[in-house]
């Protein structure tokens, strides 16, 4: 699990407990019809929501489309929020639904995702973005996990919507399979069932790899 | 644990989500089976690839190019009107009361059943309460009264209950006065001679009905005081008794066969000797009735009690003197 994963790491959740009293505050608030206590929601929020909906779409694009749609969904709806889960759960549960609908649309389409778009229509390989602790880097093994890493991406491709996204919340964002539960509004029996088919059907296809 | 559960937990292992016993079964069952070990171990290969692929940060710049249009969006929406905001709040109300109806009703349905058990039991404890402070009319007297049980008809217990439902009969001590000549006290009489009253009882009686029917006082007709006396003579327990209605039928031995049949019964099978005796001596100046002189023959020749034999046989002897 990478170290972007500290979603779900425990000074993440010390503070989202510490700061529940001043959201549920902000939350009213913005029910209420403010403006500045709706966008201070959305930077606690933001940064999560895009890293997911980059790594699920492979594309900048797509992610700030989606980034845009949750947070409209959720000012637009936030007057339904009735605190009976946590805000996090709930704006999540609405990112999770456009990511999967987006990858819906994928499977219908099979575009190519081997590599991100993005805003300006560039294609930007994923891996360059990870940046190399070492001076100097090894083309070679550049070039393998390049190689490497759109393997990955084509098998993750080749899951289904709702593997892939269990699978994303799992294991790349950390999160609880209780937690993903709430969130695809499923129970953690079939969150469970839904990963373990996802990395059985994973390591069938990178078997050759290893 | 079969390999088909043991490769499920592995997965449930590699991501934490594994409780503490079911991971230690784990560890027992990889310890045996090395094609679990081997399943382990590939999905930890498989972690390691899926990094190949990485979770990247979005940059500051995106962000911040992202809030941006999200706020000119937000700009663009026409603001919420109060109407719009009151509806909204109505509409967030309206939700919060749809579930309260099934708790409102759960809730009258157990405060109803809990008020109806609860009044239930309160009326049990006024209704014994009463029933403890006011004597039935029928109530057992206390000690020192007259009034006894006659005997236990039935015994019921309430379901589910300390109560007892006990039905009896009481006697009543009661007296009456009256001439021996009175309906009611011959009948009274009468229920004396029963074999379940005392002995006393059941002597005085009979003597009573006996002088009656010496005195030839109404003795006659059946059911009355005749049969009483022939019911002594053969059943009563005290010989006494019977000595007293033997006497007592002794006018009707030579009119009534079925008192005669009684005497000859008395003389055949009475245990007393004198009932015997006295019920030959009954018979002597009966007429001769071929089933007197029958029974006198059998006693004479084979009663076991040699008296009996004798008087049976002077009996006999003064056969032509029989009406």
């Amino acid at each position: 699990m990478s170290a972007t994963t500290a979603m779900d790491g425990p000074n993440r959740a010390q503070g989202r407990i510490q700061s529940r009293a001043p959201e549920t505050e902000l939350i009213r608030e913005a029910q209420a019809g403010s403006r500045v206590a709706f966008d201070a929601l959305v930077r606690q929020y933001e940064q999560q929501v895009l890293r997911l909906a980059m790594h699920l779409t492979g594309s900048e694009h797509d992610a700030e489309d989606i980034y845009q749609e949750a947070f409209l969904k959720a000012y637009r709806y936030i007057g339904n929020f009735r605190f009976e889960c946590s805000f996090y759960t709930w704006i999540y549960r609405i990112v999770t639904n456009l990511c999967l609908d987006q990858l819906r649309r994928r499977k219908t389409r099979r575009e190519d995702q081997a590599v991100i778009v993005d805003h300006s229509g560039d294609e930007i390989d994923v891996l360059s973005s990870v940046s190399d602790e070492r001076a100097f880097s090894n083309p070679a093994k550049e070039l393998d996990r390049k190689v490497l890493g759109s393997k990955i991406q084509e098998a993750l491709a080749k899951l289904t919507p709702r593997e892939r996204m269990v699978f994303e919340l799992k294991h790349y964002q950390g999160l609880r399979l209780r937690t993903i539960g709430e969130m695809l509004n499923t129970t953690v029996e079939s969150a469970k069932n839904t990963l373990f088919r996802a990395t059985k059907k994973l390591r069938a296809q990178l078997a050759g790899l290893r | 644990m079969n390999c088909e559960l043991a490769h499920e937990r592995i997965v449930m292992a590699a991501y934490g989500e594994l409780p503490d016993d079911a991971a230690h079964e784990l560890d027992r069952h990889l310890v045996i089976c090395a094609g679990c070990r081997g399943e382990r171990e590939q999905l930890q290969a498989l972690k390691l690839l899926a990094e190949a692929y990485p979770v990247a940060e979005p940059s500051a710049n995106f962000i911040a190019r992202s809030r941006l249009r999200l706020e000119e969006a937000l700009d663009g929406l026409p603001p919420k009107t109060w109407l719009e905001r009151f509806a909204q709040r109505a509409q967030n109300n309206f939700a919060s009361m749809l579930s309260a109806p099934l708790a409102a009703c759960l809730l009258l349905l157990i405060g109803a059943g809990a008020g109806s058990l609860g009044g239930y039991h309160i009326a049990q404890s006024r209704a014994a309460q009463v029933i403890s402070k006011t004597p039935p009319k029928n109530a057992l007297p206390e000690s020192g009264d007259d009034v006894e049980v006659a005997n236990i008809s039935s015994i019921v217990r309430e379901p589910n209950s300390e109560q007892v439902v006990v039905r009896y009969n009481r006697l009543v001590p009661t007296e009456t006065k009256g001439s021996l000549d009175d309906r009611d006290i011959r009948q009274l009489l009468m229920l004396a001679s029963d074999n379940s009253n005392p002995a006393g009882v059941r002597g005085d009686s009979v003597e009573l009905l006996a002088a009656e029917c010496r005195a030839g006082h109404a003795c006659r007709g059946a059911g009355g005081i005749r049969d009483a006396l022939m019911v002594a003579l053969r059943y009563d327990r005290d010989e006494g008794v019977r000595l007293k209605a033997l006497e007592g039928l002794q006018p009707y031995v030579a009119e009534d066969v079925r008192v005669r049949d009684a005497v000859l019964e008395a003389l055949l099978n009475d245990s007393d000797p004198r009932i015997r005796t006295a019920a030959i001596n009954m018979l002597e100046p009966v007429d001769a009735d071929t089933s007197v002189r029958q029974v006198l023959h059998t006693v004479a020749n084979s009663d076991r009690n040699p008296h009996i034999r004798l008087v049976s046989r002077q009996a006999l002897s003064h056969v032509p003197d029989f009406q």
